[in-house]
């Protein structure tokens, strides 16, 4: 019985958030992580909001950014040490389009809570109530982006020791471009402005990603585990 | 086509002894032609009217960055050719290139920096050509990062080998978003050696360095190459050869 | 002569770029002669320990 590749997505979506599911506390933490970055640069900047609203795109992305690196390592980690990944890569399945779905899930358990806490942290860091939206809407296929971009790194980090550091060195220079519209178009959001363009070239990168990242993450999680 | 010529390049004896033949002519020229291109920029050429004797500092910052560029596309190639071909010497190439073009980005770094003092008034500009180069070098570090860290060499090449080709496709989209992101803050106009209109005397010194740095390029490039080859033979018997 | 150090003005910005390029140059050169040095080091090692 040959299973199709959507149930195959379908099993392994549900699968992965079962399981961390089970651990609430794991999923917590990257978002308390963005929490306390946003918070931290008002105690080393101004507590003026209005000068604050300047830094904000840059707080908010530089915040994500780190929380989604954070996050990151256990996209891959604890499958690569229990076997999983492996059976994954013998099972005859697309291991491309596995990992594609592991990502997808990632994403949803990590940037996509991130993405509807930052109008939280943006209104502390002094943004206008109106441009909460744009905001939501720019971190939320920035970081989806980024766990994409992300992804790559996990997978050739796999084999390495202390691949923490290393994974952050290897991902943050490819993740400039989503840094930089991303960033733009939140800017654009807090002094009103449409958030069109910057908009349209991350979704373009999203797109890149989604056709290239998983196939260069398979690559990379073959390599491993040779 | 005669693709022999090719596949002599898969044998690591072969290419060792190319390099050890060729290196030091490589080297020879390529000082031969600094020299020259040295007294043509920083005697011959005339001043320039907007940045007067300033842009002379273009003849070693400007090969040092088309360097820094042209070794990640070698790079990069190496890289592929590795992955496709499974050729070891392909690996042991890339992993020559990598401190050489790390270096040559610093060089550009700094030259730019100085070069920047008097143009702009400031030691760094977030220009987008700069601030490009910077992160290229992050790109470099990460490539001798994972290099590093892994293990076992053949996982190490191919990993790294992947990375390679990862940054090489973005860089055009890491460029272009700096660039972008630079317009939106534009305050600066004057870039670095505006080139519109130089005279000839201004050009062929810096057409030579460029060569000059190429061929020096493929000296050491050819040296290191030796030695990675050295490294991951261990104990073939051609090296037992090559030794004594 | 000292026209050509002073360089408009602009020599003590232009002759340490010089310096800087062409010195890393030089050290790109020692560090890959160093390396092959080791490496042919290492492989003779190598070579005495396999009978």
């Amino acid at each position: 019985m040959k299973t199709s590749s959507l149930s195959v997505a379908r099993l392994i979506v549900l699968r992965d958030l079962r399981l961390a599911f089970r651990k609430p506390s794991q999923l917590i933490q990257p978002l308390m992580f963005f929490m306390i970055v946003a918070t931290l640069f008002p105690l080393t900047l101004t507590p003026e909001l209005s000068r604050l609203r300047d830094a904000a795109p840059g707080v908010l992305w530089v915040g994500a950014l780190l929380s989604s690196l954070l996050a990151l390592e256990f996209l891959f980690r604890e499958d690569a040490d229990d076997g999983t990944l492996e059976q994954f890569a013998l099972s005859g399945q697309s291991l491309t389009w596995m990992l594609f779905a592991k990502t997808c899930t990632h994403w949803l358990l990590t940037g996509l809570p991130l993405a509807l806490f930052a109008p939280i942290a943006a209104m502390l860091l002094g943004v206008p109530a109106q441009a909460v939206g744009g905001v939501l809407a720019a971190l939320a296929l920035g970081s989806f982006a980024m766990s994409l971009v992300g992804a790559i790194g996990a997978g050739l980090t796999l084999g390495a020791r202390r691949g923490g550091v290393l994974l952050s060195l290897l991902t943050l220079p490819l993740a400039v471009p989503i840094l930089v519209f991303g960033a733009d178009a939140t800017q654009r959001a807090i002094i009103g402005d449409p958030i069109g363009p910057p908009m349209y070239l991350l979704g373009a990168i999203a797109v890149l990603g989604i056709t290239l990242s998983p196939l260069a993450a398979a690559a990379a999680v073959r390599i491993g585990l040779e | 086509m005669n693709w022999v010529w090719f596949h002599r390049f898969g044998s690591p004896p072969y290419v060792y002894g190319f390099a050890r033949r060729w290196a030091p002519w490589f080297g020879a020229v390529a000082g031969l032609l600094m020299v020259v291109a040295l007294y043509g920029g920083l005697v011959l050429a005339p001043a320039d009217y907007q940045q007067k004797d300033a842009f002379r500092m273009m003849y070693v910052h400007a090969p040092s960055a088309t360097m820094s560029l042209m070794v990640y596309s070698t790079l990069a190639v190496a890289s592929a050719v590795g992955l496709i071909w499974r050729m070891k010497v392909a690996h042991a190439a890339a992993a020559a290139c990598a401190p050489i073009g790390a270096w040559f980005t610093v060089a550009t770094l700094g030259t730019g920096m100085l070069w920047g003092k008097p143009m702009w008034g400031t030691y760094w500009e977030w220009d987008p050509r700069l601030t490009s180069e910077l992160v290229l070098l992050f790109l470099y570090f990460g490539y001798m990062g994972l290099r590093a860290a892994i293990e076992d060499p053949q996982k190490a090449d191919k990993a790294s080998a992947l990375l390679a080709i990862v940054g090489a496709v973005n860089i055009p989209i890491i460029h272009y978003s700096v660039v972008w992101w630079n317009g939106l803050h534009q305050e600066n106009s004057t870039k670095l050696g505006s080139d519109a209109d130089m005279a000839w005397s201004m050009v062929w010194p810096l057409l030579l360095m460029l060569l000059a740095f190429a061929l020096y390029f493929g000296a050491v490039f050819l040296i290191r190459l030796r030695a990675e080859l050295l490294r991951r033979e261990r104990n073939a018997s051609w090296i037992r050869e090559v030794l004594s | 002569m000292s026209e050509f150090f002073e360089m408009g003005g602009y020599g003590k910005y232009l002759w340490p770029a010089f310096a800087l390029g062409f010195g890393i140059v030089v050290l790109n050169l020692v560090l890959a002669w160093s390396s092959l040095r080791n490496a042919e080091t290492q492989a003779r090692r190598r070579m005495e320990m396999k009978p």
